[in-house]
């Protein structure tokens, strides 16, 4: 319970307006892109590190439980105040620092938003790859501390790969410095990347040092319709297989089609089970050539149509329809749950099939996307919580998919994380030495347990 | 009392917050209680009577322009608007309007307008005319009946929409009239403070009136007026807005268009694109214009940022609609057009407003002026 002193010592440190605790305020902070949601008792907006630093030394000592939460997207609970106390949102501090073109990179405070980053640094042709869906609403600082990733993981990689330094406040007050604006470094344990994916439990990200690349001046988008979707699947694994790395390689089954058919103008084929969304970028000579040869392998592996975006628009179009797949699936019935389990590429068609066998057996409507090209799977559960026989049949699904996933080498999160939301099958991953790891290396960040409390540990 | 009849959004809500992307509401205030998303968890909360209606809960609701962008930007199909309308109703009967539009739903009960100026005094604009026909375009009988709307019968830096309109209609030879003192505020007004049950009366009215000229038709200037009458005035009428009336008479070649030269970009009004969907029409107008170069705004049509002036927020809130007004100018002067075409009255005057305020030097129009400077 959070004290009426400690209250007027929190607002102390941010002064007025900073600290929230009117219901209204709780209410809108109780919840994050994932199903459970949580009433803190406080909301508190810093506006620096200094500041955050204050916050944790008072919580640390009264015990108060702090969330850490971005712009409140993710999918896993990540972001909810799972034991009370008080959340901590990143409003005020979404400052670009500094764009650094000679040495490639960009400093940013951690609530400047994705979208808002790659679109600044695109005007001086530079590039931020990763793109999760919620990109144009999710913050930097909640992609770092979920590692997140996106569609062009497959030629790009995800968050990690783009961290080069972090400004961290620990949960007792310290404030430390990871890494910096050099691409190698070696020098200890690779702190930075402990942080990212983390989910707010080891520490509060407060200044982040970014990689970025050259802008790629060509990019193409092809579109392939499949007659089945193990057509589609066995396409993408020997696409990657034939060394071609596409930027993006998305697969969507006829289940999604259906319902995203007609968004945005987006038009599919009534006889096509399963769609290819395919980007190749780089040089204009070897995108035309790549795109040439990724067009003549979809077809000899049985494509019933391969077309390619003739403008700009329509390429957005194309992607606009599955940025919003979630979303539009998810509003056909009461709950929808969004996996994540993700297999070595070559495994694909294999997991797919599982899926779909294992949405049969269980009687589960499931529609399959993916970030094929990587191996991970987005399968959306649409259900309904309140219909426990319902829900008993959606967890066997689950647990026989992640055994399945995990047997082919896989892993239960490509990049949504664990959150709450998979906390219960983390041992199907981890043995208990690597667990006890985990639970040692959050013991030495933060000895009380005073952030993020009730996330994966 | 629940608001049972929005209980079906909420369930629709996923939570994605994807509507914060285009909210620019949110943009401004950050906070996740101005954000689409936090307004329609809020109202949840209500509809479970965890949250009362408190005068923060009112505030809150009040920081909506009701542009529609959220809507539009909702994978879930949520309709946030009919929400956010319908917390205004709930939290006015339970706790009273909020008071900065007090005096504006006052005057329309009082003055069947929001100006709280004599409603005999709506056409005096028509002053400004330098031959007025002998009838002053109010009728007995006409075709057609022009309703004007409030913000263009009385705020002068506007007046000059209702003054060009006429005068394209008169000389493409359309029976027309206005309804002068019979014209009463549309309702929206009430519709945006929470007490749409006071424009029944409005609705009675108007109808009678535009029946009583015979009319078959009504145009419109003001966006949201033809959004209102589509909304909530049942009747066989055609209704049309200027864009899409004057759109017909070029097609028709009752209208002949000179040549101008000039580059202009086109802003599309909230409640006549993403709300109407009337995209096309202004835009064929302004292509109908020989010389005439359209450029488009960074988002454009059904992506159309607010001028800021929507909702009723400018009465409550003049800082957040001047802050969404800066940003409109700042796309705007993007595009390097030194003209912004617009087909609204409110947009008019927020960008207007701003520009002057920002010493900058764009030229602010109402579609209806350039096709008037265009007919010569």
């Amino acid at each position: 319970m959070l004290s009426e002193s400690t209250k007027k010592e929190l607002h102390a440190i941010v002064g007025d307006g900073w600290f929230l605790d009117s219901i209204e305020d709780l209410v809108a902070y109780s919840y994050d892109g994932f199903l459970p949601e949580f009433m803190p008792e406080g909301v508190i907006l810093p506006g620096t590190s200094e500041e955050i630093s204050s916050i944790m030394r008072l919580a640390n000592r009264e015990r108060v439980p702090v969330t850490p939460r971005g712009a409140g997207t993710n999918i896993c609970g990540g972001s909810v105040a799972k034991e009370g106390g008080i959340v901590m949102a990143f409003h005020r501090m979404n400052r670009i620092l500094e764009i650094d073109s000679d040495n490639m990179c960009a400093v940013v405070q951690p609530g400047v938003v994705n979208a808002d980053l790659q679109k600044t640094v695109a005007r001086q042709g530079l590039f931020y790859p990763p793109d999760p869906a919620s990109m144009f609403v999710a913050t930097i600082g909640g992609n770092v501390a979920l590692n997140a990733g996106g569609p062009r993981g497959v030629k790009y990689g995800t968050t990690k790969d783009y961290l080069l330094g972090l400004e961290v406040v620990l949960p007792t007050g310290d404030i430390i410095r990871t890494g910096g604006k050099t691409l190698k470094n070696v020098t200890g344990y690779d702190l930075t990347r402990l942080m990212c994916g983390s989910e707010g439990t080891l520490g509060i990200i407060t200044e982040i040092t970014l990689r970025l690349i050259p802008m790629p001046p060509a990019k193409a988008t092809l579109q392939a319709m499949f007659a089945s979707l193990d057509d589609a699947a066995k396409t993408v694994s020997s696409i990657i297989g034939s060394g071609i790395v596409p930027t993006t390689l998305e697969l969507i089954d006829r289940v999604i089609l259906d319902v995203i058919g007609n968004y945005g103008g987006a038009h599919f084929r009534k006889d096509a089970q399963a769609l290819l969304l395919i980007e190749v970028d780089g040089d204009p000579l070897v995108v035309q050539a790549q795109a040439e040869r990724i067009e003549k392998f979809c077809i000899d592996k049985g494509a019933t149509e391969v077309a390619r975006a003739s403008t700009p628009e329509e390429a957005d179009k194309l992607w606009q329809a599955r940025r919003t797949a979630f979303g539009a699936v998810a509003s056909l019935r009461p709950n929808c749950i969004v996996e994540d389990a993700t297999v070595p590429v070559k495994r694909l068609p294999e997991i797919i099939r599982k899926i779909v066998e294992l949405a049969a057996k269980h009687q589960l409507k499931i529609g399959v996307l993916a970030h094929a090209g990587d191996g991970n799977l987005h399968p959306l559960i649409m259900t309904d919580m309140r219909d426990q026989d319902e829900m008993e049949r959606v967890e066997k699904a689950l647990e026989e998919m992640y055994e399945a996933a995990i047997g082919m080498g896989g892993t239960l999160s490509g990049e949504h994380g664990i959150g709450i939301a998979k906390k219960r099958f983390l041992k199907m991953e981890f043995g208990e030495p690597a667990m006890n790891i985990m639970k040692g290396i959050k013991q030495v960040f933060d000895p009380n347990n005073v952030l993020n409390p009730g996330s994966f540990l | 009392m629940i608001p049972i009849e929005l209980a079906p959004e909420f369930d629709q809500c996923i939570k994605c917050g994807l509507c914060q992307a285009t909210c620019p509401i949110c943009k401004e205030l950050m906070l996740e209680k101005y954000t689409p998303r936090g307004k329609i968890q809020l109202a949840r909360h209500f509809g479970r009577n965890d949250i009362n209606a408190s005068d923060h809960m009112r505030d809150i609701y009040a920081k909506c322009l009701l542009c529609g962008a959220c809507a539009q930007t909702c994978p879930s199909g949520v309709d946030l608007r009919k929400v956010f309308l319908g917390m205004r109703e709930q939290i006015a009967g339970k706790r009273g309007m909020h008071p900065a539009v007090e005096k504006a739903v006052g005057s329309v009960a009082l003055h069947r307008n929001i100006s709280n100026e004599d409603n005999l005094e709506r056409a005096e604009w028509s002053e400004s005319l330098q031959s007025l026909p002998a009838h002053f375009f109010g009728k007995k009988q006409a075709e057609v009946v022009y309703f004007v709307g409030c913000v263009a019968s009385f705020f002068p830096m506007v007046q000059s929409i209702p003054v060009n309109l006429v005068q394209i209609l008169d000389r493409a030879g359309v029976d027309f009239s206005i309804l002068e003192g019979e014209e009463w505020c549309c309702g929206f007004p009430l519709v945006g403070a929470g007490v749409p049950e006071k424009m029944q009366a409005l609705i009675r009215h108007n109808l009678e009136s535009v029946k009583a000229m015979g009319a078959k038709k009504v145009v419109f200037s003001c966006p949201t007026c033809y959004c209102t009458w589509h909304e909530h005035y049942h009747s066989d009428l055609s209704l049309y807005h200027s864009t899409e009336f004057l759109d017909q008479l070029i097609s028709q070649g009752d209208i002949a268009l000179k040549a101008i030269n000039a580059t202009v970009a086109y802003h599309d009004p909230c409640d006549l694109g993403r709300n109407s969907g009337v995209f096309e029409a202004p835009r064929r107008i302004l292509k109908a214009i020989p010389g005439v170069t359209v450029v488009e705004l960074e988002n454009s049509r059904a992506k159309s940022v607010c001028c800021g002036g929507g909702g009723n927020l400018e009465m409550v809130d003049p800082g957040i609609t001047a802050a969404v007004a800066q940003k409109k100018l700042e796309e705007i002067e993007r595009t390097g057009a030194k003209i912004v075409v617009t087909s609204c009255q409110q947009c008019v005057r927020t960008i207007k407003g701003r520009a002057r305020k920002r010493k900058s030097d764009l030229e602010v129009m109402d579609l209806t002026e350039l096709v008037l400077q265009a007919m010569g």
